[in-house]
């Protein structure tokens, strides 16, 4: 039997911070992941990291830039926490490594990203995500943890409400095995593929937030979904916000620079559901290029910034759009980016469940509450990573040793067995992909009673045929259509609650906008939803905004 | 809309556990020309072969998954647009990933590659000397940041290490990949173990590569691992002196041009293997000799030696200054 005090799953930013927290307190620790932790999605983060370093700038500022981002929804206590937290998490991957941009006087570079008072968010050109991951990676080396790679996750096992471990799939053997921990990280990362049209990667399937609802952790406001503004036309790849931060400007159909109608102080500036909502809007009544998008433009700052602090954004565009975005506009649209909601966690990665713990965007502790600004994320994943290993190191510490029993890996291996046994029934990713366009139709930027309900209709008709499911690759080696099989049946789950969450909350928020309700309601709404697991779909509660300093007011960028 | 072509796709099909030997599977797709082959390849597991396996994430050459052979070539799948393919071959012939044994169809096992990326010593090491500022990032300049070239931009998706002939020929040369990662440490001004690293890759170590530069061909994020595997060979030299057999060619070699402006066989043999290697090579020297006598004689002293040796001058001073 396997068997470690703290097991994270997931290896990206968070989770590889939580596992050298862990290892740092002196336990024995194993990472998890379905790639290899360098292909983990953190890498693909483009433009920043945000600290308030800057003489001019203050901590107090970027707290207030992230609640007032957040809508009034994010707890202030943690977004205090998470700011003050700031400065020394980028001193360390500094430490560790990291090889940042830099300004003539040898300082940490930083840009003006949106939402933000100051030029905050420091650089490493548009690949800072693959900078700090591989920091942390090649930190991570000096500590003796274990690493299974190219392993699923497939189930949570509890006895009592309490975590004693996880059922995995290795895909390179194709054996399931139980792995015993005192404590378990869940830091699975995005789950973008809900959708159809997303910036993420085809891995970001929310593997770690389906398992921990179904075994009975609750999912925090889950409706409050992001689009990132500028993706590519055809492929969603991301275009950098960083790509407005040093400059660039987006232009409607007829040439029109759209922004200053939207947000006119900072407008290409604005907080990303801002743009977004405007961007969609343009394109809704008549304004867009015709097959609806607008263009980025860049030329005017000239090849040499592009070519330098635009470097991925010029290979993408040539390589993804062959578009020359130093003499050509960029096609772009929204798309989705990021997920607000995730496992509920307090400040140090705890869930409801005993011994289960949670950070970075599969988490929700609440920071980002209706909206994300650039450049918390990454900061995110480390702060809240740490936390989350220090916590999971300490449970484990205090706590007898598990056992995963054989039964619980002959239950999973049975799901398994019966859909492989199928010869008739729906293929995993045709049937993944009518869940992603129910999503795209029904619950997108702007939602209303009506689309909702008939998302909500339609997912359950999904839901019967998903017993359906039916594996037709029977090879036990890299086995891909019994991964796609799974994670099809997470996305299907997490889109449940995305759709329920969002026909409830009758107000619009942050990256929640009703049309029929466009107003925030705080009276009613200045609250989180909870989404707890039920064989007939998700219960919904509700649960108080913890406020500090700031009283809401209405956003105005 | 755009237009689609016919695209014929030639895939590499092998189950160890099952198939006595590999196979290719034809498929014929209508697709954009500018699709990439890895929205091919998916087309093909969603629409009509889903046992087909391969390692795919990202989709937008960053997380480095999806490298394999496409006609012939290492490179990213998601990075590749069938279009400019078809033109070149007609068809499209995908393998997997060279230096690597095959796990299943595209995918490779890379330990190997992950066990050479080991030994570079892959971590900072705080230089005693420099400890780092506490509180404080490092200081660095912008022209420091420039030196680290594009060795950051690697994302370890090994088309370097499938493409490299001398990583075939000599399994202790640790490939392109570990060595443009060696260098990224040596030039890092926050690193002390410069010394230790260059130790670590011995065997094996710089001197096997052959200036191919394939590797900097394949890479798909322009990191020019050749590149830089010619400033570790000069680095090396600088720190350690000729002490291999590679680094005493290299020196030898300039040495006789500096000389004569030709190449002396004989002298280059014993400068970079001695005379007792010399003695041990002596048969083969023969043999050689036999068909090529001229290869004894000592060159001529070529016309306009005087220039060759200015230029070496010049590269000297311009390096010295550097």
């Amino acid at each position: 039997m396997r068997r470690h005090d703290v097991l994270v799953v997931g290896a990206g930013l968070a989770g590889q911070r939580a596992a050298l927290a862990a290892a740092q307190a002196g336990r024995d620790v194993a990472l998890l992941t379905k790639l290899h932790p360098l292909r983990s999605h953190s890498g693909a983060a483009q433009g920043g990291i945000n600290a308030a370093v800057g003489a001019e700038d203050s901590v107090d500022t970027h707290i207030y830039d992230t609640v007032k981002g957040s809508d009034y929804l994010g707890d202030q206590d943690a977004i205090e926490f998470f700011c003050s937290e700031a400065g020394k998490t980028v001193v360390e991957m500094e430490h560790f490594g990291t090889i940042f941009s830099r300004a003539p006087d040898g300082s940490l570079a930083r840009r003006p990203f949106g939402g933000a008072g100051f030029p905050r968010t420091i650089y490493a050109a548009d690949r800072t995500g693959l900078a700090l991951l591989q920091a942390i990676y090649e930190h991570l080396g000096t500590e003796k943890i274990t690493t299974y790679e190219e392993w699923d996750l497939v189930d949570l096992v509890l006895v009592d409400g309490r975590v004693q471990g996880i059922v995995a799939h290795d895909r390179r053997t194709g054996e399931f095995e139980g792995i015993a921990a005192k404590s378990v990280v869940l830091a699975t990362g995005p789950a973008g593929r809900v959708y159809s049209r997303t910036t993420n990667s085809h891995s970001s399937t929310g593997d770690g937030l389906a398992i921990a609802y179904r075994a009975g952790a609750w999912l925090k406001d889950m409706e409050f979904v992001q689009f990132h503004p500028t993706a590519l036309l055809e492929t969603g790849i991301l275009i950098t916000e960083g790509a407005r931060g040093e400059g660039g400007i987006l232009k409607n159909g007829t040439g029109e620079r759209f922004m200053s109608r939207y947000a006119p102080h900072v407008q290409d500036l604005a907080s990303r559901d801002v743009v977004s909502r405007a961007i969609v809007t343009e394109i809704l009544e008549g304004r867009g290029f015709p097959g609806g998008f607008v263009h980025l433009e860049l030329m005017h700052l000239g090849k040499e910034k592009i070519e330098s602090r635009l470097q991925e954004i010029c290979d993408f565009s040539r390589n993804f759009a062959g578009i020359d975005p130093v003499t050509e506009p960029i096609p772009v649209s929204p798309a989705q980016h990021y997920m607000m909601g995730g496992i509920g966690t307090s400040i140090h990665g705890e869930t409801n469940l005993a011994g289960l713990f949670a950070a970075g965007e599969a988490a929700c502790v609440s920071i980002h509450g209706a909206n994300r600004l650039g450049g918390n994320s990454l900061l995110e994943t480390l702060v809240f990573g740490k936390e989350a290993g220090i916590a999971a190191a300490q449970f484990a510490a205090d706590s007898p040793s598990t056992r995963v029993s054989d039964i619980e890996v002959q239950r999973t291996l049975g799901t398994v067995r019966t859909m492989m046994a199928r010869t008739d029934g729906v293929e995993p990713l045709a049937f993944r992909a009518e869940i992603q366009a129910v999503m795209e139709r029904r619950a997108g930027i702007y939602r209303n009673d009506a689309d909702l309900r008939a998302g909500c209709e339609e997912i359950s008709t999904l839901r019967e045929r998903a017993a359906t499911m039916r594996i037709t690759d029977s090879s036990r080696v890299f086995n891909l259509n019994l991964t796609d099989a799974l994670e099809t049946l997470h996305i299907l789950d997490l889109a449940e609650v995305i759709l329920v969450g969002a026909l409830a909350r009758t107000e619009s928020r942050g990256a929640h906008s009703r049309t029929d309700f466009p107003k925030r309601d705080d009276a009613n709404w200045m609250r989180h939803t909870i989404a707890s697991y039920r064989p007939e779909g998700p219960q919904l509660s509700y649960a108080p905004v913890a406020y500090t300093r700031w009283e809401p007011k209405e956003r105005v960028y | 809309m755009v237009e689609s072509v016919s695209v014929p796709l030639s895939v590499y099909r092998f189950d160890p556990g099952r198939d006595a030997s590999p196979r290719y599977v034809d498929y014929r797709l209508d697709l954009p020309r500018h699709t990439p082959v890895l929205t091919a390849l998916l087309k093909i597991r969603s629409e009509i072969d889903s046992s087909l396996s391969l390692r795919y994430s990202c989709r937008s050459a960053i997380c480095g998954s999806c490298a394999m052979l496409i006609n012939s070539k290492s490179r990213l799948a998601c990075q590749t647009q069938v279009g400019p393919e078809l033109d070149l071959h007609g068809r499209i012939v995908i393998d997997p990933m060279r230096n690597q044994p095959v796990l299943r169809d595209l995918v490779v096992d890379q330990r190997p590659f992950w066990q050479d990326y080991e030994r570079i010593l892959p971590h900072l090491v705080t230089d005693p000397r420099h400890p780092m500022p506490e509180g404080k990032p490092n200081p660095m300049t912008p022209e420091q940041v420039e030196r680290f070239h594009e060795t950051p931009r690697c994302i370890a998706c090994g088309a370097c290490y499938s493409a490299c002939p001398a990583k075939e020929a000599d399994p202790t040369f640790p490939g392109p990949m570990a060595l443009a990662k060696l260098y990224r440490f040596v030039v890092d001004p926050r690193d002390g173990a410069t010394r230790e690293r260059l130790l670590r890759i011995q065997p094996g170590g710089l001197w096997t590569c052959l200036r191919c530069h394939l590797c900097t061909t394949s890479c798909p994020k322009d990191v020019q691992p050749s590149e830089r595997i010619r400033d570790l060979k000069e680095l090396a030299i600088r720190e350690q002196g000729a002490t291999e057999a590679g680094s005493r060619h290299a020196v030898g070699f300039k040495e006789n041009l500096h000389d004569r402006g030709l190449l002396n066989e004989m002298r280059l043999v014993r400068q970079t293997d001695g005379v007792l290697g010399m003695l041990r090579q002596a048969p083969q020297g023969i043999r050689i000799a036999a068909k090529k006598p001229e290869l004894l004689h000592k060159p001529r002293r070529i016309e306009g030696q005087e220039e060759v040796r200015r230029l070496y001058e010049l590269l000297e001073d311009e390096e010295g200054g550097a």
